[in-house]
């Protein structure tokens, strides 16, 4: 299972772990209001209120530590579907609990309930996640197959779900609300939002970081996996809670973001070798940075209307879509 | 029988219900916010070629922007003689004026028309003969989205109320105006439209990021959006409340 040219998983890890702290760092420093990196500084650490200091603290960085988290979420539950489903195309969008994050967080616009609730929009985008997810498991559990057939049902008809409330929109401005919402953001998000998807996203991760042994005895194949004493029922649960925790708080928070579940363990997996296990970790941390260095994108390219986080992961995912058909074809016999 | 929100709450001020087709679906928010029941019992038609060939109207209002009439409408609008008017959308005050007056023509309401121009005439000139003792800063944010900068109705309302749009201002360009924008500009108050024609909106959600709420809880001046958007002799209205809104608000230290 180990390639002669993979790394140790650890060095991988830390230079993972290096990036990410690199876009943290730049994560910090980079935004639309030029302010000096001393000034940044001097302004967080003076006791009184000024912009240096609130820009930092009360935006940036819950922005970043947003980021950290939603793209780890999405790199880890990636990785771990990829082996789960041994498909090379498994994101975690594919349980269909990013669907129902969306739909939830749609169905509190609609209805106006951020209004009179703040967080009214995640909120619901967690209940929504979670709903989907719960459905996937009722129709899905028994095999791999039945589990991804049913995400793909759930996925459809949330989305259906979706065009309706879009359909039906109380205002253009809610639909046009609903459209920018689903192309994900980080932007005006807060220690708010962080308290209220943290909890679940820790959850999830920490039990998406035990399916290590798990999914490396699913390499081998279901019968193999049985053999080696796996319980495949209890397996597939696991990741769906996990996924649907952590993708699905991430979702709510953020809108939906692609790509960077698909993309990160692709990355990875040629340093750490084809062990489903070693890719957990370098591919959270990798997850991560990607989504932070996308997240910088958003605010230094100059553009006159925001870009939109999942408009840049969607512009860097779709062509590795091709470089991954184009690498697939050359391994073909 | 009008085709569009503006030209809807003109039409609903210029003439008896009994003499309008209908107004469309979208009128009786904003109907209910300025003139409220104005709209009860008024037919309504939802801007197609169809409740055209249905009500039969003489006269159809329409904007000339955003949507513009489409082809099959005016060529059904001349197969049963009616004239469609296009009426342009209002940046200023001036506009306001020139609108009410086309529409009040068109109608066969030109003094009903006057008399509104006038109402609005007389409020601004009351503004402006009495202008603020503070000329505050401020900016029409929600929210994570564009803010009305120049030539734009809000920042004349803005200029009427004696207060500055800081989103207008020579070399300034918040065509998008995001929180970190907005702690730098420091603006002494925010205009905040809420929730857009009392319908639900996201922005109610975005413009309540705790800084946000911790820096300007207080100092949020919410305003009806539908004098804003269109032009209308309520504009001037929009503009007085402003002033009395933002006369009300106590001093307050800049975030430096």
């Amino acid at each position: 299972l180990k390639p002669s040219s993979a790394l140790p998983s650890r060095v991988i890890s830390l230079l993972a772990l290096a990036a990410l702290l690199l876009a943290a760092v730049g994560s910090l420093f980079l935004g639309r209001v030029n302010v000096s990196p001393a000034d940044l500084i001097a302004g967080v650490i003076s006791p009184h209120l000024n912009l240096a200091g609130l820009v930092v603290t009360e935006l940036r960085l819950p922005r970043a530590i947003l980021a950290i988290l939603v793209g780890a979420s999405l790199g880890l539950s990636g990785a771990v579907l990829q082996g789960l489903l041994r498909n090379p195309l498994a994101e975690p969008g594919l349980l269909g609990v990013s669907s129902g994050a969306a739909l939830g967080a749609v169905i509190s616009i609609y209805f106006g309930l951020a209004h009179t609730l703040p967080l009214a929009t995640p909120l619901l985008g967690l209940m929504g996640a979670m709903g989907a997810g719960a459905l996937t498991f009722a129709f899905g559990r028994g095999s791999t197959l039945t589990l991804i057939l049913a995400g793909a049902a759930v996925s459809g008809l949330m989305g259906s779900f979706l065009a309706m409330a879009l359909n039906f929109a109380p205002s253009p401005y809610a639909a046009y609300e609903m459209s920018i919402w689903m192309l994900g953001s980080l932007s005006e998000r807060s220690w708010d939002h962080i308290l209220l998807a943290a909890p679940f996203i820790g959850i999830g991760i920490v039990l998406l970081a035990t399916m290590g042994r798990a999914i490396d005895a699913l390499a081998l194949g279901e019968a193999q996996a049985l053999s080696l004493g796996i319980h495949l029922d209890r397996t597939r649960i696991l990741a769906l809670i996990g996924v649907g925790l952590s993708v699905g708080a991430a979702t709510s928070v953020t809108g939906s973001i692609g790509f960077i579940g698909l993309v990160a363990p692709h990355l990875v997996r040629p340093f750490v070798g084809h062990q489903p296990s070693r890719t957990l970790l370098p591919s959270a941390l990798l997850g991560a940075a990607l989504l932070l260095v996308a997240d910088i994108g958003t605010r230094v390219i100059p553009t006159s209307s925001e870009l939109r986080l999942g408009v840049i992961t969607s512009l860097i995912g779709a062509p590795f879509f091709f470089w991954l058909v184009v690498r697939l074809r050359k391994m073909a016999p | 029988m009008s085709m569009n929100l503006c030209t809807d709450l003109l039409l609903l001020q210029l003439v008896p219900k009994g003499r309008i087709a209908s107004v469309t679906y979208i009128a009786h928010d904003g109907a209910q916010a300025l003139f409220p029941g104005a709209d009860a019992g008024v037919a309504i038609n939802h801007g197609t070629s169809e409740d055209i060939v249905n009500q039969r109207p003489d006269l159809i209002l329409a904007a000339d922007f955003s949507s513009p009439t489409p082809t099959m409408a005016k060529t059904l609008a001349k197969q049963i003689g009616a004239r469609v008017v296009e009426v342009k959308s209002a940046d200023n005050f001036a506009d306001i004026r020139k609108i009410v007056r086309q529409v009040g023509d068109e109608v066969g309401e030109p003094e009903r028309a006057a008399a509104l121009i006038a109402h609005m005439d007389g409020v601004l000139a009351d503004l402006a003969a009495h202008p603020p003792k503070r000329q505050l800063r401020v900016v029409a944010w929600s929210g994570g989205s564009s803010v009305p900068g120049k030539d734009t109705l809000t920042n004349a309302i803005v200029t009427a109320a004696g207060a500055v749009n800081i989103a207008a201002l020579p070399g300034r360009n918040y065509s998008t105006f995001g929180v970190e924008e907005l702690l730098a500009a420091d603006p002494e108050a925010l205009l905040y439209g809420g929730a857009r024609s009392g319908k639900p909106s996201l922005h109610s959600d975005e413009g309540q990021h705790r800084v946000v709420r911790q820096l300007y809880g207080a100092r949020r001046v919410a305003y009806n959006e539908a004098p804003h958007s269109c032009g209308l002799p309520q504009s001037a209205d929009a503009a007085r409340d402003l002033r009395r809104a933002l006369d009300a608000l106590p001093e307050r230290r800049p975030i430096r």
